[in-house]
């Protein structure tokens, strides 16, 4: 969630409409900050899996955990959606302005 | 306090009123049990709870005073033994006694009740402290 934090405030920056100008020079830093926050949900949405495959192999004891695993996977999902949506209204909201 | 440390937190609670739930359900099982591996009746088992920090480094205030729940130890009580006389049971000694295990089913169901309860109260709060968060992600819609 941390790292969502961070990135979020770093995606809004440079999409905000008065640093237009900068957004080309750092197209390759924003692209890169988007592939790490996709690659954070990534990863817990592969620890949910394997603590999952570990209650059905019979641990049920870790039940609370594959929960807990899941519910995190599931709020960072919905945050980078959230992010998405953000993005698009403001990339929408430019090209929205008259030449 | 970020999602990943109140998550741990609840988490641990779950697993410690579990364990506590099993102590239980181990207690009333053994209600009648003589004989035991280490010899002698089954002795009922409590168990200790302790509370420790978590690294918690999102929140410095809060840091120090936030702590999740550890299993700190099983004890048994060695003098939980109640000589009942019945002279026809296999393990009676020479005077007809028989050592039983002195556990009150009534205090045991009471624990039991206690333990489920707390444990429906750590997946409220996870519920709500998921709500809080999808509920911020709501914000500006």
């Amino acid at each position: 969630m941390n790292n969502m934090a961070i990135s979020n405030s770093q995606i809004v920056s440079v999409a905000s409409p008065r640093e237009g100008q900068k957004k080309t020079g750092s197209a390759s830093g924003f692209s890169d900050v988007l592939f790490n926050a996709v690659k954070e949900v990534n990863n817990l949405h592969r620890t949910a899996d394997k603590a999952i495959q570990n209650v059905q192999a019979g641990n049920t004891g870790g039940l609370h955990e594959a929960i807990i695993a899941l519910e995190k996977a599931d709020v960072s999902f919905r945050t980078m959606l959230t992010v998405r949506n953000k993005l698009i209204e403001a990339y929408q909201e430019i090209m929205r302005m008259q030449v | 306090m970020d999602l990943t440390t109140s998550l741990k937190i609840c988490g641990s609670g779950l697993a410690a009123q579990r364990a506590k739930l099993d102590i239980v359900t181990s207690n009333l099982a053994n209600v009648n049990t003589t004989r035991t591996p280490e010899g002698g009746p089954y002795r009922k088992k409590t168990i200790a709870l302790a509370a420790e920090t978590v690294a918690d480094n999102f929140d410095s205030t809060i840091k120090e005073a936030v702590r999740s729940v550890k299993i700190d130890e099983v004890k048994e009580d060695a003098n939980s033994i109640k000589m009942v006389y019945d002279p026809s049971h296999p393990d009676a000694d020479a005077k007809g006694y028989v050592a039983m295990p002195n556990i009150n089913i009534m205090a045991e169901m009471a624990d039991m009740i206690t333990a489920s309860r707390a444990y429906e109260a750590c997946v409220t709060a996870f519920d709500s402290t998921k709500n809080m968060t999808l509920k911020t992600l709501e914000m500006g819609r």
